[in-house]
């Protein structure tokens, strides 16, 4: 084998993120010219044009389920993006949760008339940067999938086009997104000046000897660290930097808040992970402490602010804020076990997450869609007398991400405590622990309000198609099923850990 | 002796397999879900004869262990296994379950599928409670029970306080427990496994018994409920269908009971002892507070919540005797309330069915038109109080005898229980059955019918039978709890 084809092999990597920049491309020109509907003077979506999208995505999940045979760790395109197992698992679960993503917005935003093609294009250039993050070996091309993620999500905030709140909605994403974008540049500028280089594979190898030059003056690599750390916790929402997130889920439509409430946390915790956790590794002893702070003070505001709360919106990015919190919690741990949870952690919030987003979704009110967007808690009320299935989901779902026994949630938390208490954060977990139960009481509110109030109010809603229910259904299976054998998600986040 | 395998895997997933098949049926056919969830909850019933069939009762140690490996990746096994103590506490959840359902036979009509898919949940869980031998999943299974009773106060309770209620309930519990789980996470890390069997021969430092017992104290205290944390009880039995008060007061509060013996006795023997007078002091002050309170309540349920409050405090003095002869009238006292307490709130249950309301002073004078109820009405007073010849007089006497060894004081005001009982019990059946028959109220009156007489009989045969023969509990109970004050003391 020459030269020539190792370095060929090397693109193999990305050729998933390949083949989906292409077909996009085809994609734009195909809605402009063929899928062009002559009845409609807008460019709205026809039935080709969401055949070939269903198509795209499923090709894509099967060349990343195709890459996962390669357990080895490849790296390629001079070192900026890598392939290993915690990339392709983590690229696997984004590709599966956006065609979930696909299938299920498809009817909403039929309804709420913004139903033109670019809708999905944004959509798919947002799962682009978000694979590309996952595969991040640099920290200039960490920066510009970041960016490519992040113009794709302020797009999709403002994307509907009649409501005065979504465009002003946009355009704070978009400033504060930014703002948080610029400080991630500027660290990594410094970084650059102080290393020479932007790659994570020689900022491990260098900073890895305790005898070299770096680690005598550590103060000095305190600021560009703590610029990229505030830029990811803004992105993630994480308790100080937080006062953005219940503002923008209120304003932009439900369909693009369940993506960008549930995909971007996978994608900016690895770049985390692979920032603070291994090139850094070395560095950031000190850094831990703080962490452990920002997230234990994430997972008060996350429980005590979403006890007001009165739409589902604010309070699902309340409990997004609390459960960032958690997760903080784990992956500052400094032992490979704390890693592992964290990644258990990570997926069954997503599972939960999008079913919550999912009933949300059906649960669209007919005839009302104008004059009220946001909805409130009230908008629930006795779902169990029209919709048994959706209710018991539901409440479902709540006890999960609640953490309460007999759910998958309750299993992933109690390995969260275990991990604080085996390294003796006792005051940690005993916080996390109350702050856990004082946010149970929001959570038991929304199933008081499915269940218990005695007014009826008639409401219509939009019928439900049978791939979302049956979406809907392995979903809750898995909640249920996940604690029965739990074996099987751990397995595969300690073959992750294993190999990172 | 040879006994079925896995009959333990039985009873638990009977239940659990029924609901899942009942989920699947439609909600049209009513009459078909109610007749198969009572057949399920019978045959769990049956099955928890045999299970007393085949129990040894010459062993102290586990039986029936069954194990099956759940959690590889930190060791934790799903084990379960009965001793004497936690077989008759098996016995009591499968019998009153079916009668629960019997209950609600007629009174329970709006979303009457998920009534029953959650009834034979957390039939389930309770058997799982009583059964697991592994604290982490004790723990799951403790908290598990929460979520079917918190919808059945909610969903079919009669008022608008219910919200109330549920909530109260849900939250002391949840509460107390949550300390208990990180002391087990604690008990985990310090001895590497939550296997029951295992933790029995390892002891911990008195510095970390103390704070292991007390927050272990703090989840079973509430479920019991002991004085500052009693506050959940009237409320969520006052605001709960007559099926839930039923579950509620006949196994819920043995919960906490159940835990005492089983996990605060052995696993923290000197905090035990170290922390015993302020158990005494809050038992003590639960049981004269809530017989008082009891005197002047004037809702009816809210009467009989506050007495087993007293009873069940009382059952907390027989624990803290630390001899066999307290803990067996613990246990056995616990057992006679789970029928006694139920009995009451079928009574109440039929009266409430007919009239829609609870206030005693709207009652009176029910002696001339309703004798069979007011019948059965006495005999369960009369239980109460503790008569002899009934199931917890037994209790009561061996409770009292039992902590007279330890400490004679805290027996002195503990059985004025048993004389301010006499007072609130039989006020109230007067208060009830006898003067004038209150027209102005009531116009239709209508006698217990054939399928209530017929839910009253096993609970009226089970007190006479425990009140005559005791000695055939007794016998299963002697070597467990031998066996139990073993780990106390050595």
């Amino acid at each position: 084998m020459n030269i020539t084809t190792i370095s060929l092999l090397f693109h193999i990597i990305l050729v998933p993120e390949i083949f989906l920049g292409i077909s996009i491309i085809y994609l734009v020109l195909h809605c402009l010219f063929v899928g062009y509907n002559r009845n409609n003077k807008f460019f709205l979506f026809e039935k080709s044009t969401l055949f070939l999208i269903s198509l795209v995505i499923i090709m894509v999940c099967f060349l990343l389920i195709n890459q996962n045979f390669l357990d080895l760790q490849i790296s390629g395109f001079s070192n900026c993006f890598i392939s290993d197992v915690l990339s392709n698992i983590s690229r696997i679960i984004i590709g599966i949760t956006s065609f979930i993503f696909f299938l299920v917005t498809e009817h909403y935003i039929g309804t709420q008339k913004i139903n033109s093609f670019e809708y999905y294009i944004i959509f798919l250039f947002g799962v682009l940067g978000t694979f590309l993050i996952c595969t991040a070996n640099d920290l200039l091309a960490a920066y510009l999938s970041i960016e490519l993620q992040g113009l794709s999500f302020y797009l999709l905030a403002s994307f509907n086009k009649n409501s005065s709140y979504s465009v002003e909605n946009g355009l704070k994403y978009f400033i504060l997104g930014s703002f948080s974008s610029g400080l991630f540049l500027y660290g990594s500028s410094i970084l650059y000046g102080l290393f020479g280089t932007l790659n994570f594979t020689d900022f491990f190898d260098l900073t890895e000897d305790s005898t070299s030059n770096y680690i005598y003056c550590p103060d000095i690599f305190q600021y560009p660290l703590i610029l990229i750390l505030v830029s990811l916790l803004f992105k993630l929402a994480i308790a100080p930097f937080h006062v953005w997130l219940p503002d923008i889920y209120e304003g932009s439509p439900f369909s693009s808040t369940f993506f960008f409430a549930v995909v971007p946390k996978l994608s900016i915790f690895i770049l985390f992970l692979k920032i603070f956790n291994y090139c850094f590794f070395n560095l950031v002893s000190y850094l831990m402490e703080i962490l452990v702070f920002i997230a234990v003070f994430s997972v008060i505001v996350g429980s005590f602010g979403g006890l007001e709360q009165r739409k589902l919106k604010s309070l699902l990015a309340y409990s997004s804020i609390g459960h960032m919190g958690y997760l903080l919690i784990v992956f500052s741990l400094p032992n490979n076990e704390g890693f592992q949870l964290g990644f258990c952690y990570l997926t069954i919030y997503m599972i939960s997450g999008i079913c919550f987003w999912i009933i949300l979704m059906l649960i669209t009110v007919k005839n009302l869609y104008l004059k009220k967007r946001n909805k409130d808690l009230t908008d629930l009320i006795l779902l169990y007398k029209s919709n048994l299935g959706l209710s018991i989901s539901l409440n479902v779902i709540l006890f999960s991400i609640a953490g309460f026994p007999p759910l998958i949630g309750f299993l992933v938390k109690i390995g969260l405590f275990f991990a604080t208490i085996e390294i003796s954060y006792y005051l940690v977990s005993i916080l996390s622990i109350f702050c856990s139960v004082i946010s149970t009481f929001y959570y038991i509110r929304v199933i008081k309000i499915l269940y218990f109030e005695t007014v009826l109010v008639g409401k219509l809603y939009y019928p439900i198609k049978n791939q979302i229910i049956f979406i809907l259904l392995v979903l809750v299976y898995f909640l249920i099923f996940l604690f029965v054998r739990p074996n099987l998600l751990f397995f595969i986040s300690y073959k992750i850990g294993f190999g990172f | 002796m040879i006994y079925p395998n896995n009959l333990l895997f039985c009873i638990l997933l009977i239940p659990l397999l029924g609901s899942i098949f009942l989920m699947t049926v439609s909600f049209k056919y009513s009459k078909f879900l109610k007749s198969i969830a009572l057949t399920i909850a019978c045959i769990t019933f049956v099955f928890s004869l045999i299970l007393w069939f085949f129990f040894d009762k010459s062993l102290g140690s586990f039986q029936f262990c069954t194990s099956q490996v759940w959690f590889l990746e930190y060791s934790l096994t799903f084990s379960l296994g009965v001793d004497g103590i936690s077989l008759f506490f098996v016995i009591l959840t499968t019998l009153l379950i079916p009668i629960c359902l019997l209950i609600s036979w007629t009174s329970v009509n709006h979303s009457l599928k998920i009534y029953l898919v959650l009834f034979l949940i957390m039939e389930s869980m309770l058997i799982g409670v009583f059964c697991i031998l592994d604290i982490l999943l004790f723990y799951i299974f403790f908290e598990s029970v929460l979520i079917p009773m918190f919808l059945i106060i909610g969903i079919w309770g009669s008022r608008e306080r219910k919200i109330r209620a549920s909530f109260l309930f849900f939250l002391y519990t949840l509460f107390g427990s949550v300390s208990m789980l990180l002391s087990i996470l604690y008990i985990y890390y310090q001895s590497g496994t939550t296997d029951y069997k295992v933790l029995l021969s390892f002891s911990f430092s008195f510095f970390e018994q103390k704070f292991l017992w007390f927050s272990f104290f703090l989840s079973f205290a509430t479920k019991v409920p002991m004085i500052p944390a009693h506050l959940w009880l009237p409320e969520a039995h006052v605001e709960a269908p007559t099926s839930g008060s039923v579950v509620l007061a006949g196994v819920l509060l043995k919960l906490g009971v159940y835990g005492f013996i089983r996990f605060s006795l052995p696993l923290f023997p000197e905090a035990c002892f170290y922390f015993s007078p302020m158990v005494y002091s809050l038992a003590g002050a639960g049981i004269v507070y809530a017989s008082f309170t009891a005197i002047r309540q004037t809702d009816f349920k809210r009467i009989v919540a506050y007495t087993s409050i007293a009873h069940m405090n009382l059952v907390i003095l027989g624990i803290f005797s630390f001899n066999s002869i307290g803990i067996e009238g613990a246990i056995l006292q616990s057992l006679s309330h789970g029928f006694v307490a139920s009995g009451l709130f079928m009574t109440i249950g039929v009266v409430y069915e007919r009239y829609h309301t609870r206030m005693v002073r709207y009652y009176g004078g029910l002696a001339h038109t309703m004798p069979l109820y007011v019948f059965i009405f006495l005999f369960f007073t009369m239980a109460n109080i503790g008569l002899p010849g009934t199931s917890s007089f037994i209790g009561e006497f061996l409770i009292l005898t039992g902590s007279f060894q330890s400490n004679t004081s805290i027996t002195l005001i503990g059985a004025t229980s048993m004389v301010i009982g006499g007072c609130y019990s039989l006020w109230l059946f007067n208060r009830i059955s006898y003067g004038n028959l209150k027209t102005q109220h009531f116009i239709e009156f209508l006698d217990v019918n054939k399928l209530e007489f017929l839910i009253f009989l096993p609970l009226i045969f089970g007190t006479i039978l425990m009140g005559l023969l005791p000695v055939i509990f007794l016998d299963y109970l002697h070597m467990s709890v031998n066996s139990l004050i073993e780990f106390i003391y050595f």
